[in-house]
């Protein structure tokens, strides 16, 4: 890819005497998708995190559309460096595993409190703003639950519009599919969908391989904090070079089987 | 005037012999307060008078809703009128007695609903009875599950027996203010005072998290 | 001992005037003791070592040493670096001064509570840490640090009479003075003490309701 719209170059982040990524670099093109599979601790989550500096990298730096996310190794942040950081993390949206939907707001109040605080966005424009990203993930009728009552799957598209709401540039998904019910995946990854359709940059952690397969542009191979390999998605799962994917893959397949549903955790 | 601290360093010897009367009155008034709270805790269990539980309940409240200097109060001038003539140290350590009780009854009622019921099956079905079950069985395991929070009394209890200087016993707040009416230099024996207080307090405080720390460990 | 019932018509209204200046004192410590308190809890979970430090040394120093102490130390020392402050607000100061130690140690639980997705979450959309704090972390702790701050501001209730040592016209002072001119103390001590039992009642009445208002929105954690 040419168009370089992300660029994670060179990260590197340790946790104490474990290092999660060793020098990792990654580029996103505009209206890209990229999923990233590996086997679970491999450093998918720190990268995605690292993406929007939420876990700043000991060593790397992360440019959005050529400018500055985050650089270090860097002393102390100055207010503006935080300023400017903020702002680019409002126009990156993040979808968590465990939805982080909020508990204390309503479903169109979780869509609209960011709007408001970051953005500045008046009432009104928030709440219109809101009521279409409610209804692009099919939660016009919920716009007043609060999210106790709302299914995993629903959390999920909730957490999904409160990004969409902020009119994201980016999308990085950590899991999105993986803490929800087998048969509310569907839902989550039928928005997904969507969003790769119209052309939204995303950066996605899944263990979906068909999902992978249908809508990414380029599968990402990690394992033990550095890429092993990447590729188109048809190339990379049917003819993976490398040992180690194979024997991701082989794994994959195999405890994906029904019978073997107990022992599905990669 | 600039802060000397050898008035400071003068003043220390007598307060160490007030914080020595301190520690006596915090001690003395937390085991009297520790039995009375037993003995009502025992008596909560054992009996089913509608009106003795309702009494304790109104004092329990009334301790816990009232100032424990007004309690002091209430004793050390009252006890006259009512043709009791008890001393500042009796009337202080009654009052901080029954202020502390109310407290523990509390503490002890949580210590006793972690014993398993268990063991009340238990101790009955080998025979056990009446104060037998409770001083062998229920009460240790009672006070052991209880150690934590009862440390936590005894620095309430410590710092409450600074209270007992406005009624004239002269334990280590009572002597500060004795050293500093006569040198005029109030910051520096409060200061002393202050220091000597925070190192009593929190050296219990500290000992009661260790304490915790390691119930927490024998739990597994 | 017979009660004289005529003390409490002679010198009720003095000790009401007592009473409500307990009230107001207590009212503007926690009213200056709150914020402090939050202050104190955001400052304690910074990553600045000075700011949690300090924080932290002044939390444990106010809760390991009796509030007549610091009563004291307070009144002695502001007018040792020259500032000459009535009796009331030297009393106010130290009240809230000793609450927000109490305060941060509750808000600093509540904080704690709120699952740390919560304020990632926040921090990822580009929330500053303040504004994650005000408009995510802590209206979701506000469940969790209700009953214990409902203590707190109780027991600031019941200390505020050691306020009378400083020689402030509060309840207890007030009492103290009435019982020297009359010489029946139980009259003067079981007044207050029965309106400082209906204050501490009251508060906690009213903070419960307050209580089951908040807790109606569904606060807890996602299942
Ligand atoms: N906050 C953290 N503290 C310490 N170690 C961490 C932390 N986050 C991740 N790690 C470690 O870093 C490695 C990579 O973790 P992660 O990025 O979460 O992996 P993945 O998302 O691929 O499962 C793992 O060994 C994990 O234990
Ligand atoms: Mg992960």
């Amino acid at each position: 890819m040419a168009d370089k719209y992300l660029e994670l170059i060179g990260i590197t982040t340790r946790f104490g005497d474990v290092e999660a990524l060793q020098g990792v670099s990654l580029s996103v093109a505009r209206g890209e998708v990229v999923c990233l599979i590996g086997p679970s601790g491999c450093g998918k989550s720190t990268l995605l995190r690292a993406a929007n500096w939420l876990t700043p990298p000991n060593e790397g730096t992360v440019r959005l559309d050529g400018s500055v996310v985050g650089h270090a190794p860097q002393g102390r942040a100055t207010a503006a460096q935080i300023r400017a950081l903020n702002g680019h993390r409002a126009r990156i949206g993040m979808v968590f595993q465990q939805f982080n939907v909020w508990p204390h707001l309503t479903a169109l109040e979780n869509v609209v409190r960011a709007q408001m605080v970051v953005l500045r966005r008046d009432k009104s424009e928030a709440e219109a703003k809101a009521r279409q990203a409610l209804a692009d993930v099919g939660l016009s009728d919920k716009m007043d639950a609060w999210p106790e009552r709302l299914s995993g799957g629903q959390k999920q598209r909730l957490a999904i519009a409160r990004t969409l709401a902020m009119d994201p540039v980016l999308m990085l998904m950590d899991e999105p599919t993986s803490a929800l019910d087998p048969e509310l995946v569907a839902e989550v990854l039928a928005v997904l969908q969507r969003l790769a359709e119209i052309q939204m940059t995303m950066l996605i952690v899944t263990h979906e391989l068909g999902f992978a397969m249908r809508v990414a542009d380029r599968i990402v191979f990690m394992e033990a904090g550095g890429i092993v390999e990447q590729g188109p998605p048809q190339e990379l799962l049917s003819n993976p070079r490398t040992d180690r994917l194979k024997a991701f893959l082989d794994k994959l397949s195999l405890t994906t089987l029904p019978k073997d549903r107990e022992h599905a955790e990669i | 005037m600039k802060f000397d601290i050898s008035y400071t360093i003068d003043a220390l010897p007598r307060l160490l012999e007030g914080a020595l009367v301190t520690l006596q009155v915090t001690l003395v008034g937390f085991v009297l307060s520790l039995s009375l709270a037993t003995a009502l805790t025992v008596m909560r269990e054992a009996n089913n008078v509608r009106w003795a539980h309702r009494a304790l309940a109104v004092y329990i409240s009334f301790i816990r809703g009232t100032p424990l200097l007004v309690q002091i109060f209430l004793i050390y001038y009252v006890s006259p009128v009512i043709g009791l003539d008890i001393g500042p140290y009796t009337a202080g350590i009654l009052a901080i007695t029954l202020n502390s009780a109310a407290f523990v009854v509390e503490i002890l009622r949580g210590g006793l609903a972690s014993v398993p019921s268990g063991q009340f099956e238990a101790a009955s079905a080998l025979g056990l009875k009446g104060p037998a079950l409770w001083g062998k069985v229920i009460l240790p395991q009672t006070f052991i599950a209880s150690v934590p929070p009862l440390v936590n009394e005894f620095t309430q209890v410590l710092k409450a027996s600074a209270l007992l200087s406005t009624i004239t016993i002269v334990e280590l707040m009572r002597v500060s203010q004795q050293i500093f009416s006569r040198n005029y230099h109030p910051v520096e024996v409060l200061l002393g005072t202050f220091i000597l207080y925070f190192l009593m307090c929190f050296a219990v405080s500290r000992s009661a998290a260790l304490i915790e720390a390691k119930l927490e460990l024998r739990r597994g | 001992m017979t009660l004289d019932l005529t003390i409490f018509v002679d010198y009720g209204p003095r000790i009401l005037l007592g009473f409500w200046m307990t009230i107001k004192i207590v009212v503007l410590a926690i009213s200056l003791g709150l914020p402090f308190g939050v202050v104190l809890a955001l400052a304690r979970r910074s990553r600045l070592r000075v700011l949690s430090w300090s924080a932290l040394a002044f939390i444990e120093i106010f809760r390991n040493t009796p509030f007549i102490i610091q009563v004291f130390l307070i009144y002695y020392v502001l007018p040792f670096y020259g500032l000459r402050l009535p009796a009331e607000q030297v009393g106010v100061l130290a009240l809230a001064a000793f609450g927000s130690a109490y305060f941060a140690e509750v808000i600093r639980g509540g904080i704690d509570a709120v699952p740390s997705g919560q304020l990632e979450s926040a921090r990822a959309i580009g929330m500053s840490d303040l504004q994650a704090m005000r408009h995510i972390v802590l209206p979701q702790s506000l469940a969790i640090i209700l009953p214990p701050l409902t203590n707190q501001m109780l027991s600031l209730i019941k200390e505020s009479a050691i306020l009378s040592t400083i020689t402030v016209q509060e309840m207890t002072m007030t009492a103290l003075r009435v019982q020297g001119e009359t010489f029946r103390p139980f009259e003067a001590f079981i007044m207050i003490a029965l309106l400082y039992w209906l204050l501490n009642e009251v508060v906690a009445i009213a903070m419960r309701a307050l209580e089951r208002r908040w807790t109606t929105k569904p606060v807890e954690g996602e299942a």
